[in-house]
């Protein structure tokens, strides 16, 4: 018996193909074909046999890790649109509302970007890479759900196509395509990206406010820490991440269950994480322990700089991006580093930008060939020469 | 004894090891001479169809070095000359007769070995039809005979994780065996034996003095054993680079021939596939594949190693370098969903499947499992190299026609394991790219 779908390809594929009246089309077909049925043709060349691990199953598996964050995401836009309201929603109710805000970001940024995708790959006569399955849903998270959904369509059309596929395609872009799309939006629609605008939901409350937690700070000589908790940011609650903030963002716990995901599946590597955390306590520890400015976010001290705002989400999910991050171990480690080392920099140094690690991220991206070029010169350098 | 350890490369979980007995293969219908497993050659034909040859007849030689001959392992008439693409030439098929008259030459004794001008032994071996058993890295091209090497590396182990046991091969050769080390030392101040580690306790059972002849112990992390590997692990000068290298078989043909001033005619074979455990195979020179391996089913792929081999006919004769072939299977086809499936049979370096979890062997395909994508810079290949590369920046390197930059990265340094290849997430033809890129840089500089 042959599988019903399997038939219905094969009916269809001379059109697709070869001298096929819509052969132009051909890597939308095939995109949606081996989705299907994974293609596996024989191999010509030595090592005669190969192992299983493909590119798609390489993706699902940053999709896999993204589960947790983007299930609580949803949850938590609905949790909070009732909180804005007044109410408390039921466990359904916070993901019906939830899913009302988050699923029409999601389903833009897939459709808009594909069609890009698309039309490159008709163009360029190239099969479609399986690298913007990722970049499809993390652009979203790293979005406020109240965004106008225009604005992601624009944003991700930027990212894939400025980010991405000016440079060449998958495999070839200096910056991460989603980070790209979301600093596309953020500097074009600041009203849109900052302020009191986290919470969705049409009727507000008075007394809830907006505002993120990194946009804290402690009036007439309050410490930070409290101000904090007395803002509803206690430590506990933003590890949980029952608190305003973008969609992916808030939860420290289930980006850190994505994160594990990612390391022990070896998807990511893990030094570019762990090197990201020891950045990020590190200089967070150093700043803690200048005096003065007890009521900024400079005296915040590690956990609240490790918990509070996107860092987490970013280390685990953007920086570990493989191609725009450097692609030596040594230069992982110190890519990792600074970009924890800067998202601390920029959230107390700089007020402007109350959130650091997009920032970071796309900067240290551009040095990622530089590190890469560094290491390389040093290895070579040990190697005994055989030329 | 030194250890040689190799921190990556491959832990095989593969099925298919061959067992430790041994059969005689019949006499076969037809030999065959085959010129598809060497490599650089450009041959001059050197006899008709219809000729009569006997067991040591030169049939062809190298023209870019004419007294680089390969004979013929039988005695009979050459049946056919087959030609494939662009008329090159595949190989030299002769009608055996199972009376061997033989091409012979002086005995030479253990005495002589030693006093018998270095001139007159290389002339010796390459009347003999043997002397491109030495191959002279980093190319791996038939050895210089001008050049005095700074090591030769002897691996009792094959190219292949299940090459036949090298007990087997030793087994009442041991005075052949000694004869080539011992006309080794004539070449080169240093020769470094290796065995796999898993060989030893074999070899200490064949015979007692063996261990003290084994210079080197290698993992049995593949490719530990490979001689580029081991070249790698021991380099400590750039005058290294140029060393030799000679298969365990290629080393007792030489003693043997020495010793006796016949062209040896039989070699080990071991036939490898998912869930068998085959005998090894005392065969002819030249035996056809279909004879050797039996049937199969429709869609495997016969080759002589799994990593790093080649794909050979089934209606061909086994090469001057082979001593294995891997019956691969063809696998289950286009699996509906197959990229969310928990693959518990599925193989994986990485840890994306079940099977990372399971330890017992799994079978592995003549296929790709997935598709040609761009290059992610996951370092998958550099995770895996045992000699240390980058194999993606190579890659890049060549693809930009960078030679200096490849050769700076190490280029020449890989072994061609083939594990690259194997584990890329992206299928990028790594070990291909590689070995285009140090052929054409041997061959600019020839």
């Amino acid at each position: 018996m042959k599988n019903p779908i399997k038939k219905l390809f094969d009916a269809y594929e001379s059109l697709f193909t070869g001298d096929g009246k819509y052969q132009r089309y051909e890597p939308v077909w095939d995109a949606t074909k081996t989705f299907f049925f994974l293609p596996s043709p024989k191999t010509r060349f030595m090592p005669f046999v190969r192992d299983h691990l493909d590119l798609k199953r390489y993706m699902s598996f940053v999709i896999l890790a993204l589960l947790p964050v983007t299930l609580f995401g949803i949850y938590n836009a609905g949790f909070q649109s009732g909180r804005a309201a007044g109410e408390t929603y039921s466990l359904l109710k916070c993901f019906f509302v939830g899913s009302w805000y988050v699923l029409p970001m999601i389903i833009v940024s897939y459709g808009v970007g594909f069609i890009w995708e698309f039309i490159f790959a008709i163009f360029r006569r190239h099969k479609i890479s399986e690298g913007f399955l990722v970049t499809g849903l993390l652009f979203p998270l790293t979005l406020p759900p109240t965004i106008p959904l225009w604005q992601v369509a624009l944003g991700i059309s930027f990212g894939v196509v400025i980010g991405k596929e000016v440079f060449g395609g998958t495999g070839r872009n200096i910056l991460n395509p989603a980070l790209t799309a979301r600093a596309f939006v953020f500097f074009s629609y600041p009203v849109t990206m900052s302020g009191e605008i986290w919470i969705a939901g049409k009727d507000m409350v008075d007394g809830i406010t907006g505002a993120t937690a990194l946009a804290v700070t402690g009036i007439e000589g309050q410490a930070i820490g409290s101000a904090l908790t007395e803002a509803g940011y206690s430590l506990s609650s933003l590890f949980l991440g029952l608190v305003p903030g973008s969609v992916g963002e808030t939860s420290a716990l289930c980006c850190l269950v994505g994160a594990a995901i990612l390391m022990v599946t070896r998807i990511a590597n893990y030094r570019i994480i762990l090197g990201g955390i020891a950045g990020l306590a590190i200089t967070s520890l150093l700043i803690y322990l200048i005096p003065g400015g007890s009521d900024t976010w400079a005296n915040a001290g590690p956990l609240y700089h490790l918990f509070a705002g996107g860092f987490l989400f970013g280390i685990s999910f953007m920086a570990t991006d493989p191609v725009s991050a450097p692609g030596t171990n040594p230069g992982r480690w110190i890519f990792g580093f600074l970009i924890g080392f800067l998202t601390v920099v920029i959230r107390v140094a700089n007020p402007a930008f109350m959130e650091g690690v997009m920032l970071a991220i796309l900067f240290m991206n551009v040095f990622a060939p530089l590190l890469d070029h560094l290491v390389i010169k040093y290895k070579t350098s040990k190697r005994i020469p055989n030329v | 004894m030194e250890k040689i350890k190799i921190s990556k490369g491959f832990t095989p979980k593969l099925t298919g090891d061959p067992d430790l007995s041994m059969i005689h293969l019949p006499f076969p219908r037809t030999i065959g001479c085959s010129a598809g497993d060497i490599p650089f050659i450009r041959p001059k034909l050197l006899v008709k169809e219809g000729d009569t040859v006997k067991t040591g007849t030169p049939l062809f030689s190298d023209k870019r070095d004419l007294s680089i001959q390969y004979v013929s392992p039988a005695t009979g008439r050459v049946k056919q000359i087959l030609f494939g693409e662009r008329r090159r030439l595949l190989e030299v098929i002769i009608n055996p007769r199972e009376k061997d008259e033989f091409i012979e030459f002086n005995p030479v004794s253990a005495k002589d070995l030693t006093d018998m001008p270095k001139g007159e032994l290389i002339d010796r071996l390459k009347q003999g039809g043997l002397w491109q058993g030495l191959r002279q890295f980093p190319a791996k091209d038939t050895a210089d005979p001008d050049h005095t090497p700074a090591m030769i590396i002897v691996s009792l182990n094959g190219n292949d994780i299940f090459s036949p046991h090298p007990a087997q091969v030793l087994k009442e050769k041991l005075e052949a065996f000694n004869a080539g080390i011992a006309m080794l030392r004539r070449f080169s101040h240093r020769v470094v034996v290796t065995a796999r580690q898993s060989s030893m306790k074999g070899l200490a059972a064949l015979h007692k003095g063996l261990e003290d002849q084994i210079t080197h112990v290698a993992g049995d992390t593949y490719p530990a054993w490979h001689p580029g590997v081991v070249l790698f692990a021991l380099k400590q000068t750039e005058a290294e680079n140029t060393s030799w290298s000679i298969s365990l078989d290629h080393l007792i043909m030489m003693g043997e021939f020495l010793i006796t001033g016949r062209y040896p005619v039989k070699k080990m074979v071991t036939i490898t596939r998912d869930g068998d455990h085959r005998p090894h195979i005392l065969a002819r020179r030249g035996a056809p594949i279909k004879t050797l391996a039996g049937t199969f089913t429709p869609g495997s792929l016969v080759t002589t190693g799994q990593f790093n081999g080649r794909i050979i006919d089934p209606r061909s004769h086994l090469g001057f370098f082979e001593n294995t072939l891997n019956i691969i299977g063809p696998g289950p086809g286009e699996e509906m969903f197959g990229f969310v499936r928990p693959g518990v049979n599925k193989p994986t370096v990485s840890a994306t499947f079940l099977s990372a979890v399971f330890k017992k062997p799994a079978p592995l395909d003549c296929t790709l499992h997935g598709e040609l994508r761009a290059c992610i810079n996951c370092s998958y290949c550099e995770r895996i190299c045992p000699n240390d590369l980058m194999p993606s920046f190579i890659m890049k390197a060549l693809h930009g026609d960078e030679v200096e930059e490849a050769l700076s990265l190490g280029m020449l340094d890989c072994c061609q394991c083939g594990l690259c290849s194997y584990t890329c997430p992206s299928k990028i033809e790594l070990a291909k790219i590689l070995a285009q890129g140090i052929d054409s840089h041997y061959k600019d500089k020839a």
